[in-house]
C-alpha cells in the first residue's frame, strides 16, 4: 500500500505533517528577507529562548485538546508556578521548585474533578479556575515586579551547552517524553480513545473519569514546568508573565495538527506548530509589529487553523 | 395551601431565595449602608451592565453554545463610534447594532458550517476585536461627547438606562417565550440530533440566534456605552467577560443549554449585584473579590448542571 515517496497519494496521507512544515519553512524564510539578524547566532538563541517553554506548556495543552477537552488555565498556572518561584526561593532554597510544580499538578487535578464528576463543561471549568489561580497570584504578588537572586536556579535554563541554553535541553526532553507517552503507553491509547469516541471508550472499559482526571493534572503539572523554567530563564517576573498567551497557545496546538474535534495528532506534531507560532511571534517583534497587531493576525489565524483542521465527517454535534 | 402557593416562584427559581438570602443578610450585616437610595441606585447600575451585556449570549447558551464576543462588540464599537463621529455625527451610535449583528452573522456561519466549536470562535474573536481596538484608538481610551441625553436623569434613584434596558429585556423574553425562534433554540439545546430529525432546520436556527445575540448585544451597547462613561478601554478587562457569565450561569441556565434563558439572566444579574455590592461595602481585598467571583461561577456552573442526565460533558 505504501506508495512512492513525493507520489500525489503519498502527499495526500502525509498533509497534515507536510503543511506545517511548509508554513515553517515560508515564515523561516520570509522573516530572513524582512530582516537578515532572523538567523544569526544571537536571532537563533533568541528564537530558542521563545519557543522552549512555550513548547513544555504546549505538550501538556496537546493531550487535553487530543482527548476532546480544553484546558484555559495553562496561562495562569504558568504565572502562578513562576511567581511561587521566585517569591519563595529565598525562604525554602530549591524546595520552592517542588512547592511551585505540586500546586500546578493540584491545580490541574482539580480541572479535572471538576470536569469528571462535578459535570462543569472543561471550559468553563477551566476559566473559572483560572481567575481564581489569577486572584491567588495578585495576592501573593500585590502586583510588584519580583526579581530572582539565586543564580544556581537561573542556571536551571541559562547554562550554555554545545551553543544552545539548557531551557532548550529541557523542553526537548520532555516533548520526547510526552511524544512516547501518546503514542506508546495504554494512558497515550487511553486518551485517544476517549477524544475519539467518548461512549465508545466508556463501553470498551476505560475509566473515563480518572484518565481525565490524570490528563488534566499532566496538563497543569507541565504548565508548572513551563513556568519554572520560565522565570529561571527570565530572572524575575510579576503579574504579566504569561498574560497575553493563551491564543497563540492554543493556535500553536492547533496549527500542528492537533484538531479540536480529539482523537488525533499528538505532542509530535505540536512541536512544528510551536515552530510556527512562536517563530512569527519573534519575527513580527523583530520587525516591529506591536502586541495589539500579534493579538489580531493570532486571534484569526486560530480560528482558521481551527476550522481548517477540524474533522467535519466524523463529528455530529458541536456546541 | 396558600404558602405552598407563596413557595411555588421559589422551587422553580432557587435563586430567587439566594437573592432574597443576600438582601436579608447584607441588610442585618450594614444596616446603615445597604439599604439606602445611593447603594440601591448603585446595584440597579451594575444590573444594567450585567443584563445588557448577558442579555443576547443567554439565548444562545439556551441553545447549547457560547458567546463570549460581547466585550469586544463593545470595544470596538466605541472605537468606531469616535472615528465615524466626526463625519456622521449622532448617528454613528448606530454603528453598535450594525457591528453586533454583522458579528453574529460571521460568528453564526463559521460556527454552523465550519463545525469550530463557539467558545473558543468567539474568544478568538474578542481577541481580534481588542486588538483591533489598541490600534484603531493607537493605544489611548477615546471619549466621545454628545450622547450624554441617553442617561440624562428622569426618575430620582432609578438610572435612565434601566428604564431603557426594560424594551429590551422585554424583547428577548417575548422572543424566547413566545416566538418560533425560541421554541427552536430550546429543541436545539435540549437535543440537537432529535432537533434535526424533527424537521427543524439546525444549522439556518444556529446562525439565527448568534445574529440575535449579536444585535441584542449592539442594541445593548448604545446604551451602555453612555452608561460606562461615553468612552470605552483599549484593555482587555477579564471581568468583564466573567462577569455577564456569572449572571447567566447564576440564573439558572445550564450550559448544556434546553432550559432557562433571558428572563433567568434577569434575576441572576440582580443577584450577583446585590452579592458583590454586599461584599465590595465588607472592605475585603480586590484580589479576594475577584476569586470569590472565580469561585461563584464554579458553583453555580455545578449546581445549575445537577440532574442533567444524558449529556456528555467534554
Amino acid at each position: 500500500m505504501r506508495g512512492n515517496v513525493l507520489s500525489r497519494a503519498w502527499v495526500r496521507r502525509n498533509a497534515g505533517t507536510l503543511w506545517p512544515l511548509l508554513v515553517a519553512f515560508a515564515i523561516v524564510l520570509g522573516f530572513q528577507i524582512a530582516n537578515p539578524a532572523f538567523l544569526r547566532y544571537e536571532g537563533f538563541i533568541t528564537l530558542i529562548y521563545a519557543m522552549s517553554y512555550f513548547l513544555i506548556a504546549a505538550c501538556g495543552l496537546t493531550f487535553v485538546i487530543m482527548m476532546g477537552s480544553f484546558d484555559f488555565a495553562v496561562p495562569s498556572v504558568l504565572k502562578l508556578a513562576a511567581l511561587l518561584c521566585v517569591m519563595y526561593i529565598g525562604r525554602f532554597g530549591f524546595f520552592a521548585i517542588p512547592l511551585a510544580l505540586l500546586v500546578s499538578l493540584g491545580i490541574g487535578a482539580l480541572n479535572g474533578v471538576l470536569l469528571a464528576y462535578l459535570r462543569v463543561p472543561s471550559f468553563m471549568a477551566t476559566l473559572g479556575v483560572s481567575i481564581v489561580v489569577e486572584g491567588i497570584a495578585l495576592y501573593l504578588s500585590k502586583g510588584f515586579l519580583h526579581i530572582m537572586y539565586d543564580e544556581r536556579f537561573r542556571a536551571l535554563a541559562t547554562t550554555f551547552l554545545l551553543g544552545l541554553p539548557a531551557i532548550f535541553y529541557w523542553a526537548i526532553g520532555i516533548w520526547a517524553l510526552s511524544t512516547f507517552l501518546a503514542i506508546c503507553t495504554p494512558f497515550g491509547r487511553r486518551t485517544y480513545a476517549i477524544g475519539g469516541n467518548l461512549i465508545a471508550a466508556r463501553l470498551s472499559g476505560i475509566n473515563v473519569e480518572r484518565q481525565r482526571i490524570l490528563v488534566f493534572a499532566l496538563s497543569g503539572f507541565l504548565a508548572g514546568v513551563a513556568g519554572v523554567l520560565y522565570m529561571a530563564q527570565l530572572g524575575g517576573g510579576s503579574m504579566l508573565i504569561g498574560s497575553d498567551m493563551s491564543i497563540p497557545l492554543f493556535a500553536s496546538v492547533v496549527a500542528g495538527g492537533t484538531a479540536l474535534s480529539g482523537g488525533t495528532g499528538g505532542p509530535h506534531r505540536t512541536l512544528l506548530g510551536v515552530i510556527i507560532i512562536t517563530w512569527m511571534q519573534s519575527g513580527m517583534l523583530m520587525l516591529a509589529l506591536g502586541r495589539d497587531m500579534q493579538m489580531v493576525i493570532f486571534g484569526l489565524i486560530a480560528v482558521a487553523v481551527a476550522v481548517a483542521t477540524m474533522d467535519r465527517k466524523r463529528i455530529r454535534v458541536v456546541k | 395551601m396558600r404558602f405552598r402557593r407563596f413557595l411555588a416562584p421559589f422551587i422553580a427559581n432557587p435563586v430567587l431565595l439566594v437573592l432574597v438570602g443576600l438582601v436579608v443578610l447584607f441588610s442585618l450585616l450594614y444596616p446603615q449602608r445597604f439599604l439606602t437610595g445611593l447603594n440601591l441606585t448603585t446595584i440597579l447600575k451594575q444590573f444594567v451592565t450585567l443584563t445588557l451585556f448577558a442579555l443576547g449570549p443567554s439565548m444562545v447558551v439556551v441553545m447549547g453554545s457560547l458567546d463570549l464576543s460581547y466585550v469586544g462588540i463593545w470595544m470596538l464599537g466605541g472605537i468606531l463610534v469616535w472615528l465615524l463621529a466626526p463625519t456622521l455625527g449622532p448617528w454613528a451610535i448606530l454603528i453598535f447594532p450594525l457591528l453586533g449583528l454583522g458579528t453574529g452573522l460571521f460568528i453564526g456561519v463559521i460556527h454552523a458550517k465550519g463545525k469550530m466549536p463557539s467558545f473558543i470562535l468567539t474568544l478568538c474573536l474578542l481577541v481580534v476585536y481588542w486588538g483591533l481596538t489598541a490600534i484603531l484608538s493607537r493605544g489611548y481610551s477615546r471619549a466621545v461627547k454628545g450622547y450624554e441625553f441617553i442617561t440624562a436623569p428622569l426618575v430620582p434613584y432609578i438610572p435612565t438606562a434601566f428604564l431603557w434596558s426594560l424594551p429590551l429585556i422585554g424583547g428577548a423574553v417575548y422572543l424566547m417565550a413566545r416566538t418560533r425562534i425560541g421554541l427552536y433554540l430550546y429543541a436545539i439545546g435540549s437535543n440537537e440530533e432529535g432537533a434535526q430529525l424533527a424537521g427543524i432546520p439546525v444549522t439556518k436556527y444556529k446562525i439565527i440566534a448568534f445574529a440575535l445575540s449579536g444585535l441584542f448585544t449592539g442594541l445593548g451597547t448604545i446604551i451602555l456605552f453612555q452608561h460606562l462613561g461615553g468612552s470605552v478601554p483599549v484593555e482587555l478587562n477579564l471581568k468583564n467577560v466573567v462577569w455577564p457569565l456569572v449572571a447567566i450561569v447564576l440564573g439558572g441556565t445550564p450550559l448544556v443549554g434546553g432550559s432557562g434563558g433571558p428572563q433567568r439572566t434577569i434575576i441572576g444579574a440582580l443577584t450577583f449585584s446585590v452579592f458583590y455590592r454586599g461584599l465590595y461595602l465588607s472592605l475585603l481585598h480586590p484580589e479576594i473579590l475577584q476569586l470569590l467571583v472565580g469561585v461563584l461561577l464554579i458553583v453555580s456552573i455545578i449546581v445549575g448542571a445537577r440532574g442533567i442526565k444524558g449529556v456528555e460533558i467534554t
